[in-house]
């Protein structure tokens, strides 16, 4: 496993070559902490509130890429849902982003971890941009090693 | 003997005049001979006008039928030419009003000169008595539809942490035992897998059964099941909140707390979803013998009788639910400067 020095620098790394606003890991927390999930490092980040939060499972941008083992793509916040259900997602109005795309970590078959990357203005995540997420997180940070599941 | 007699004919003048009560007088073969100003004032102009030159069935124009016991609108032995008389001492008819529509009416009608057959007819408005039943009927519905929601609530809460999650307990204690059994990196591996999963899913149903209806309501009181509850909102929305009580652990019935828990919780909830604050105020505390609380941010507000964002039934329940232990809920906000709301329930009866 990488230590947390080599998950910062990652994700500081990917946000400057792929200029996101923001990027953000969440991973389950060991045994002693209930193998909560929560959002664990953040690149960009306005504040740490993101990372006091609790991720459930199947609720949030993090629970559901849990839950689901799929991308999910956000490509305007506003159009996404009823705005008023924002609150839900709390990350998403903490870091005020406005297209988010999220994308699974795999480790020995199961979802490990979610990589998020996010930009402050609407429709500038893309299928393109969410496809090159994909591929960062399939050749280095979510190559946890499940990388056949990866492809499947 | 005389005075008494005009004093008498004067009351009863002042009676016919003033009164509230609709009076008309029938003769013999049913035609109007007169009728006070309150008679007048709740029949239609047309209505009044053939009651007035005495014209043949008038009063069916306005009457829309008695309450009998078999139709709550009948016409059938009407009580102007019925043949058993003595059961008009008091009954419902409905009349056609004007400006109101049709309206029930409680009536009495009865002969009072038996040689000329002169009968009267006196109505008492009954919709003001009405609505005071339906809303008294509407508040006991309602009172039983949450007590039965809140003990169907504690039923599955306590299902599920008592059978659901003791089973998945023990499977995952089960689970921790197999690494006495085998010495396989392999599966001890998949089972710590699987440990994690369980955990998490007992977590999860945990969470469930305190949501549903927090243990710590009925067995620790208020301060210990908002305090539980606050953290569990802090954890999932990463906003902080200000809990101050001066209850001291003091318990109140169980109707009473529910009503502040669940107040409390929509509140807070209502903070979180509208005011776009990272804090929220909560401020339990007993003054003027009466159980009081305080949920306060400083967030976006909104301006009284907007469009509500929601459903608007949220602010609308915790008026209902503080109704029914005679409590009153008061919100104050304005635009930029944030939310109150107040709820106030009086102590012992």
């Amino acid at each position: 496993m990488r230590n947390y020095a080599d998950y910062q620098t990652q994700i500081e790394q990917l946000r400057s070559a792929a200029q996101y606003d923001f990027v953000a890991i969440a991973l389950v927390e060991p045994a002693e902490n209930q193998y909560v999930l929560k959002w664990k490092y953040g690149a960009g980040n306005l504040n740490d509130r993101f990372k006091k939060v609790v991720l459930k499972s199947g609720k949030g941008i993090a629970g559901i890429v849990y839950k689901t083992g799929k991308p999910l793509l956000i490509k305007n916040v506003s159009g996404f849902e009823d705005p008023t259900g924002l609150f839900n997602y709390p990350i998403v109005t903490f870091e005020k982003l406005r297209s988010i795309g999220a994308v699974p970590l795999w480790h020995n078959g199961r979802v490990a971890g979610v990589l998020l990357a996010g930009f402050r203005d609407t429709h500038k995540m893309t299928d393109e941009e969410l496809e090159l997420l994909w591929r960062a997180a399939d050749k280095g940070i979510g190559n946890l090693n499940g990388k056949d599941l990866m492809l499947s | 003997m005389s005075a008494n007699n005009d004093l008498k004919i004067d009351l009863m003048t002042k009676l016919f005049e003033n009164s509230t009560e609709a009076i008309f007088f029938f003769d013999r073969d049913g035609k109007s001979i007169s009728m006070n100003p309150a008679a007048e004032k709740i029949v239609d102009p047309a209505v009044r006008k053939q009651l007035r030159e005495g014209a043949d069935d008038a009063i069916c124009k306005a009457c829309r039928g008695y309450t009998s016991s078999t139709d709550l609108q009948t016409c059938l032995d009407c009580y102007l030419n019925s043949t058993k008389p003595t059961e008009f001492a008091s009954f419902q008819v409905y009349l056609d009003t004007e400006g109101k529509g049709v309206i029930p009416y409680a009536a009495t009608f009865h002969t009072i000169d038996p040689e000329q057959g002169i009968r009267v007819f006196m109505l008492r408005d009954l919709t003001p008595q009405f609505e005071t039943q339906k809303k008294l009927h509407q508040n006991l519905m309602m009172k039983h539809v949450i007590e039965a929601q809140e003990s169907e609530r504690k039923r599955i809460s306590r299902e599920l942490h008592d059978s659901v999650a003791q089973e998945l307990l023990s499977a995952v204690i089960e689970l921790r035992a197999l690494k006495y059994i085998t010495a396989s990196q392999e599966i001890l591996n998949k089972t710590d897998e699987t440990k994690m999963t369980l955990t998490r899913l007992l977590d999860d149903i945990r969470n469930l059964s305190v949501e549903l209806r927090p243990a710590a309501l009925d067995d620790f009181g208020l301060e210990a099941a908002f305090r539980s509850h606050f953290k569990r909102t802090e954890e999932s929305f990463g906003i902080t909140i200000e809990f101050k009580s001066d209850i001291e652990k003091r318990r109140y019935s169980n109707e009473i707390e529910t009503v502040f828990y669940r107040v409390c919780q929509e509140a807070v909830l209502n903070a979180i979803k509208y005011a776009g604050v990272e804090e929220v105020n909560v401020y339990l505390f007993e003054r003027d013998n009466a159980v009081q609380l305080i949920v306060r941010d400083e967030g976006e507000g909104f301006m009284m009788g907007m469009e509500p964002l929601g459903t608007g039934l949220g602010l609308y329940g915790m008026k209902e639910r503080a109704e029914l232990v005679d409590g009153h809920v008061g919100i104050f906000s304005q635009p930029t400067k944030g939310t109150t709301v107040h709820l106030r329930v009086p102590m012992g009866k």
